[in-house]
């Protein structure tokens, strides 16, 4: 299991790294009893060696992770906004939410699916997502090429959703749950888009943008919510 | 208000849009799924003017059923409104724009005007570019450190104030042969500034110059011509150590090192000391310093806290005959003066340590008199060390005067005894 490292702001984020665990709100396993009937057994392994308390802290640390992540597709989003200029990030800006090839937004009756279906939703979406915000970074920097933060936040979001979508495919292995299996990269049909350009224009690219980085952020508290009906004590 | 489309500068100096993937974005102009299906293309999509200049744009619509009316379409520029009187009805699909007079736009990726129909939904969108051409940068000044590197800063033309992203490009080249480099680490000593970190050629000139370039034109700056050697600066003097000269009030020793980096090559470096007393923002400077590496600063006040500073010019460096580069002052260092009743002058000069004689008149008139001493009399012993030595001893003396005349009694003129407090400590 990787280590542990302490937050450190909307950097340093690579697949496989952990946040440490929020401290233990000291409640009952109220939810452990759900993360139980998801383990799956394995006959042969050695009864004395539960695999439920690592389980349960792997949880628990993706769900810290999704947490954090939250937070910075916020501000990722706000910092986008801001050098797009208005009516970007004015309220009411509602520009036509198209559909973005490979990635919709989280359906209505998501929270109504089994956790295991949510969670690699939720991991098929985060593995998405990195080849889009590389596109976008891409675009800012042509558009805003001075916008040095906008560029790093971008650059981190890629990585960050990676390492997301690492971390909630390690629980869904854990919890005997299928995974996403071998797919064609995501980043291969994003080049290959690329290659296939056309000249839509400087304002759709803005739309882009301010569409893939809202995914992000809708996906990240999604995945946020979905490993916290986990996560022992959390919400049914 | 002058109307009239684009100058054909302005539209051929328009860069190509970044493009887009084609799977990842249904282009604004494709059936919206969510709100009908009217959508819209306009024209012309991200043109880039002057400012002052006028624009014309229309917002074709396509819809679903045919011949959609342009009825109840509106503009809006970067979130606003624009007034209707601003716009009319072309046909029955298509809305013209006329604006006049255009400012400089607001944001680097363009002013968004967007086509909107009568309910508020976006149909289309396209950014405008308004700036001006960027102005010949000015004022290059280049300095190596060390002789390893070459940095140069620059003032661009008119403030920089262009409105469009404007990009800095500083061009090199060895003067009798060689190709044009480009500097590659821009931004390292403020916003017009690039570093040459490596592969530099001494005792032969460079030419130095600078190209800005942004969507409506380019401009290329004066060209500097240099050899690396005239523009060499150094590190801070290391080691500055401050300390007291004896019991002498007024002076304090100063004692450096030269920079290490070129003390093979210092022999001809000068150095600048500046001292300034704890609680004031005035610095007193020391020129008269060559290329010593210690200094006594004489006229200081007693009792008193004072910040020394050292820098370096690598003067003469290799034989260059240019001034060189002072380099950076050093750390403060900080040393009191030892306390006295009498207060000292407030005027400063540098006294070699050794007893060398340094250029300040007092001492200059004191050395001829020495040397004539030593010719016409018998006191071979005398030295600037004797003299330190008589001054101490009469700084010395006049305190316990002092003491003297304010501790213990007095006798009044009436015979009674006064008590006098003591100095303070």
């Amino acid at each position: 299991m990787p280590s542990a490292r302490g937050e450190q702001g909307s950097e340093g984020l690579e697949a496989g790294v952990w946040v440490p665990a929020t401290p233990g709100s000291g409640k009952g396993a109220a939810r452990a009893g759900e993360s139980r009937a998801l383990v799956s057994e394995d006959p042969q392994a050695d009864s004395s060696i539960s695999p439920l308390p690592h389980l349960e802290a792997k949880i628990h640390q993706t769900h810290s992770l999704a947490r954090l992540l939250t937070k910075y597709a916020e501000q990722l989003l706000q910092e986008y906004v801001q050098h797009q200029g208005d009516p970007f990030g004015l309220p009411g800006f509602s520009p036509p939410r198209l559909p973005v090839a490979g990635l919709s937004a989280p359906a209505p009756g998501h929270a109504g699916l089994p956790a295991a279906e949510r969670l690699q939703l939720d991991a098929g979406a985060l593995s998405a997502l990195p080849p889009l915000l590389d596109v976008v970074r891409r675009h800012q920097a042509e558009l805003n090429p001075r916008a040095l933060r906008l560029l790093r936040r971008l650059e981190d979001a890629a990585r960050q959703a990676r390492a997301l979508g690492a971390a909630v495919e390690a629980v869904l292995a854990a919890l005997g749950a299928e995974t996403r299996g071998p797919r064609p990269e995501p980043a291969v049909a994003a080049a290959a888009a690329a290659a296939a350009a056309t000249d839509a224009g400087v304002f759709p690219a803005k739309v882009l943008g301010l569409r893939v980085c809202g995914l992000y952020r809708e996906w990240v508290s999604r995945t946020e919510g979905d490993l916290g009906q986990l996560v022992p004590g959390g919400p049914a | 208000m002058p109307a009239g489309r684009p100058g054909p500068a302005a539209q051929s100096a328009r860069r190509p849009p970044p493009p887009l993937p084609l799977l990842l974005l249904c282009v604004l102009g494709a059936p919206r799924a969510e709100s009908g299906a009217h959508t819209a293309v306009i024209s012309p999509q991200d043109p880039t003017l002057l400012i002052g200049s006028s624009l014309q744009a229309t917002c074709s619509v396509h819809g679903d059923p045919p011949g959609t009316t342009a009825e109840g379409l509106y503009w809006t520029l970067n979130g606003r409104r624009l007034a209707p009187e601003l716009s009319r009805v072309l046909n029955a699909s298509t809305l013209a724009l006329a604006l006049a007079n255009l400012n400089g736009s607001r944001q680097q990726s363009g002013d968004n005007l967007v086509c909107h129909a009568r309910d508020g939904s976006i149909l289309a969108g396209s950014c405008l570019y308004v700036g001006l051409p960027p102005e010949k940068p000015f004022n290059i000044s280049c300095w190596s450190k060390n002789m390893k590197d070459l940095t140069c800063r620059w003032t661009p033309g008119a403030h920089g104030e262009t409105f469009l992203h404007t990009n800095y490009s500083l061009k090199y080249k060895l003067r009798w042969y060689g190709q044009d480099n480009t500097c590659e680490e821009y931004h390292t000593v403020g916003p017009h500034s690039c570093h040459i970190p490596k592969d530099l050629a001494l005792f032969t000139p460079y030419e130095i110059w600078v190209e800005a370039t942004n969507r409506l034109g380019s401009a290329r700056s004066d060209v500097l011509t240099l050899d690396i050697l005239d523009v060499v600066t150094t590190d801070p003097p290391p080691d500055v150590h401050v300390s007291r000269v004896g019991g002498l009030e007024d002076q304090l020793s100063v004692r450096w090192v030269s920079p290490p980096a070129l003390k093979d090559f210092l022999f001809q470096a000068k150095y600048q000391i500046r001292y300034r007393v704890e609680d004031s923002v005035d610095w007193k400077v020391v020129d008269d310093v060559s290329n010593q590496t210690s200094c006594r600063l004489a006229g200081l006040k007693p009792g008193t806290v004072y910040f020394v500073q050292v820098r370096c010019n690598p003067f003469g460096i290799y034989g260059s005959k240019k001034a060189g580069i002072w380099s950076e002052w050093s750390h403060p260092t900080a040393a009191s003066t030892p306390r006295s009743e009498r207060p000292g002058p407030g005027g400063g000069a540098c006294e070699p340590r050794g007893g060398e004689p340094s250029s300040g008149p007092v001492r200059r008139e004191l050395k001829q008199f020495l040397g004539w001493l030593k010719k016409h009399a018998y006191c071979s012993n005398l030295s600037f060390r004797l003299y330190d030595q008589w001054r101490a001893w009469m700084q010395k003396t006049h305190k316990t005067r002092n003491q003297h005349r304010t501790r213990g009694s007095c006798p009044r003129a009436d015979g009674a005894r006064r008590e006098v407090l003591p100095d303070k400590l």
